[in-house]
This record gives C-alpha cells, sequence and structure tokens, in this order.
C-alpha cells in the first residue's frame, strides 16, 4: 500500500511542475511575438537613415569623419546581450561560448577587452573573468527599449570611442532567424560602416544647414541607435523562442513522466489486490 | 486641387512609421528655429530639434486644424518633393496627457535639483526638455478644442 502512496504523491507534483512549464511556454510565445514585431517597426528606421547617408556620402568626405576613423585596434569593447532570467535552454550558454572565443581572438592579437553587459547571466560571467574590463553592467534592461533607454549606452561607446580610448565597438547578440534557429552573432558598430551606391544628381545642389558634417553626425547617431535597438530586439525574440521551446520539452518530459508514473500506479494497485485476495483464499483454505 | 500641389511627408521613429500622406505644409523645428516646408521646396538637409511638428493637410486649413506631434531631436531631408523626418520618438497630440505629462515635468525637475554628477544633469535635463515640448503639443491641442 506504501508504494501506491508515495506513486500518488509523485504524480501530483509532475502535475503541478506541468502546469507551470506550461504557462512559462504561454508566457514566452506571446513575448517573443510582441519582440519580434517590434523588430519589425526598427526596420523603417534602419532603412531611412540609411539611405541619407549615403546620399550624404557623396558630398563629404564621410573617412574624415571622427566616427568612422578606422585604425589599428588595440581595445576592442564588446556589448554583450544576455537574459536576466535562466531556463532559457541553451541561449546564454550560446552567447557565452561565442564570446570566450572573441576575447581569445583578442588576447591572441595583443587587444585589449573591454565589456558592456547586458543581462545578469551576462555580468555575472564577466565579473569572474580576469584581464578583461567591465565598464558597464544594465540589469533587468527594458523589454521594448526606446530611445530614452538606449542614449545613455550609446552616448557611452560614442563618447569613448571619439576620445580615442577605444578603436572597436563590437555587439554580441542571438539573432532570431527563425522559431527553430538562431545564431550568435557578432556585429561591429564603430567604426561605422556604410554602403557603396550610386549619386543622385538632385542632391548636388542641396542645402546643408548647419553643415554637411553636423548632419552626418546626427544621422550616424541615429544609425547606430537602430543597428543597437535591433540588436536588442533579436536578443529579445531569441530568448523568448528558446525559452519557449526550453518549457515546451519540459511540458513534453512531464507528460512523458506522468504516463509512466501512472502505469507503474495502476501495476501496483493491481499486485496489492492480488495479493490481497491471495491472503483471503489462502486464509480460507487453512480454515477447511 | 490638383495633387501636385501637396507635399509627400514622412515621419519614421524607432517605433515604426508615423505619419505618411500628403499634406500641404509641414513645419519643422531645426537648432535655427522653425522652417516651414511647402510643396517644391527646394532640397535641403538639416537636423532636427527637440520641439513641435505641425502639419496642415490642406492649403486652407486653419492654424487650429493643424495636427501637432512632440518630437526629440532627429535629422530632416526634403528632396523631390518628399520631407522625410528622422526622429527618435514622436507623440501625436492625441497620445498626450496632459495631466501625465505635466507631472512627468515636474518630476524631471525634481532630478535636476537633485543630480550629483554632469552626466545625470544632463539626462535629467533632456527629461525636461521632452516633457516641455510635449506639454506645450498638450497646451495647443486645449486651445483647438475651445
Amino acid at each position: 500500500m506504501a508504494n501506491t502512496i508515495t506513486l500518488k504523491r509523485r504524480i501530483n507534483s509532475v502535475r503541478n511542475t506541468r502546469q507551470i512549464t506550461k504557462a512559462m511556454e504561454l508566457v514566452a510565445a506571446s513575448k517573443m511575438r510582441r519582440a519580434q514585431e517590434h523588430a519589425l517597426r526598427t526596420r523603417d528606421f534602419y532603412t531611412l537613415a540609411q539611405q541619407i547617408l549615403t546620399r550624404l556620402r557623396q558630398l563629404t568626405d564621410v573617412t574624415k569623419h571622427p566616427l568612422y576613423r578606422q585604425q589599428n585596434v588595440k581595445t576592442r569593447l564588446h556589448i554583450l546581450i544576455t537574459s536576466d532570467q535562466g531556463l532559457a535552454g541553451a541561449y546564454d550558454a550560446n552567447l557565452l561560448k561565442q564570446f570566450s572565443q572573441e576575447l581569445q581572438q583578442d588576447h591572441k592579437d595583443g587587444v585589449t577587452s573591454q565589456v558592456i553587459s547586458i543581462g545578469r547571466k551576462g555580468s555575472s560571467f564577466v565579473s569572474r573573468l580576469e584581464g578583461v574590463e567591465l565598464l558597464a553592467a544594465y540589469h533587468h534592461f527594458a523589454e521594448q527599449p526606446t530611445a530614452n533607454d538606449i542614449r545613455p549606452i550609446l552616448n557611452t561607446i560614442v563618447g569613448l570611442f571619439i576620445t580615442k580610448k577605444v578603436d572597436a565597438v563590437d555587439v554580441i547578440y542571438t539573432d532570431y532567424k527563425t522559431s527553430l534557429s538562431q545564431i550568435v552573432t557578432s556585429q561591429r558598430l564603430l567604426p561605422a560602416a556604410y554602403q557603396d551606391v550610386p549619386i543622385e544628381p538632385d542632391l548636388e545642389q542641396a542645402l546643408f544647414e548647419p553643415s554637411p558634417e553636423a548632419v552626418l553626425e546626427a544621422i550616424t547617431l541615429r544609425l547606430i541607435e537602430a543597428q543597437l535597438n535591433q540588436a536588442f530586439s533579436e536578443a529579445q525574440a531569441s530568448e523568448h523562442s528558446m525559452r519557449m521551446m526550453a518549457m515546451k520539452n519540459a511540458t513534453d518530459n512531464a507528460n512523458d513522466l506522468i504516463d509512466d508514473l501512472t502505469l507503474a500506479f495502476n501495476t501496483a494497485r493491481q499486485a496489492a489486490i492480488t495479493q490481497e485476495l491471495a491472503e483471503i483464499t489462502a486464509g480460507a483454505e487453512a480454515i477447511q | 486641387m490638383a495633387a501636385n500641389d501637396l507635399i509627400h511627408f514622412e515621419l519614421v521613429t524607432l517605433d515604426g512609421t508615423k505619419f505618411g500622406e500628403d499634406v500641404y505644409e509641414v513645419i519643422l523645428p531645426t537648432p535655427d528655429g522653425y522652417i516651414g516646408v511647402l510643396p517644391h521646396h527646394i532640397p535641403l538637409v538639416t537636423i532636427a530639434s527637440p520641439g513641435i511638428i505641425s502639419i496642415r493637410r490642406k492649403p486652407g486649413d486653419r492654424d487650429d486644424q493643424m495636427e501637432y506631434y512632440a518630437t526629440n531631436g532627429g535629422a530632416i531631408e526634403v528632396l523631390g518633393n518628399v520631407v522625410r523626418v528622422l526622429v527618435d520618438e514622436a507623440d501625436h497630440e492625441a497620445e498626450i496627457n496632459e495631466q501625465e505629462a505635466q507631472k512627468a515635468f515636474e518630476r524631471a525637475q525634481e532630478l535636476r535639483e537633485h543630480a550629483k554628477d554632469q552626466v545625470s544633469l544632463n539626462e535629467a535635463q533632456s527629461l525636461i526638455d521632452r516633457q516641455a515640448v510635449r506639454l506645450q503639443v498638450a497646451g495647443l491641442r486645449r486651445r483647438k478644442r475651445r
């Protein structure tokens, strides 16, 4: 009898766990959808900034601008976007693996590494490392960051780059390809990049106020801002997507476990009944 | 009225495209003051400062029929009868609650008074600027309703 009671208890406790993982799966799914929509909305902004920048390039020498300064990299700043919470499968493990490889590369090239980390998992990892400087750590960053949330990070990196304290800024995040495939990506933010396109004749007589360089700076900042924002949205979508998959697997496992336990429970109950019957018949026969 | 008497106006923010229609006049905030852009404006590229974007949809519209957006800074491009405005944020007058904006403005002022270093001072100042613009837009809207 004791056996059936323990089994019953275990079944109930697995059922409770299943309820929680199921709920977490649904929450992650809805958050993932929102992050995806947010990523799409930023696209217009990015495209337009890229277009204006392309046109500007034809009128002013972009490469002379401090934000486009290419030079030997002696100090590299990584912006590491991780999650605050666990239970998201291999999300943080994948990120940190890629990040470690980047750090090893830096070490091999004799480059000093600095880090701005977003998310608790990232900062606790970086604080254990030696020879890596953690410039700033952001915990509980906004789920859908606005310009106000991104501005402090943007100002920091642009300030460091212009004063030549760092020579390159990369952002490491998980790119959301589909709900099944997310790829850890390292993207260069500074020095800023541009694409080559043909000249538009209209713009040759365009007015620039106050100057092409000032406009260039405003646009470039917006571009980097858009890239950062894009990285945040992609990272969010990936995190929630991986958490959703992890929780789905957990729910499936719980279901299997409940099936096995129920089977064992039924066998144990049947065995107990059979045993009781055997005892009764044996007792009756002994009397005769 | 012929369609070519209008100019296409696009307002693009980090949160997506907020406005994309043909209008008669757009008044934009720049570092040198407000500029009005009418159809067939010469090509122009400039910086947008924090301020109010006003839109007049049709030539005959009175000032109290204009639409307003509160924005922070960005960039402006006028090219081939299209005005493109690229800003971080733009709030339509209908999205702004005057009481909330007033409270946020006071909070920002408090932040500035208690700011300990240059960074938090700058942050507080930009918050104040932003809320001040929102308040102005809310005021314009109130006037319009009367």
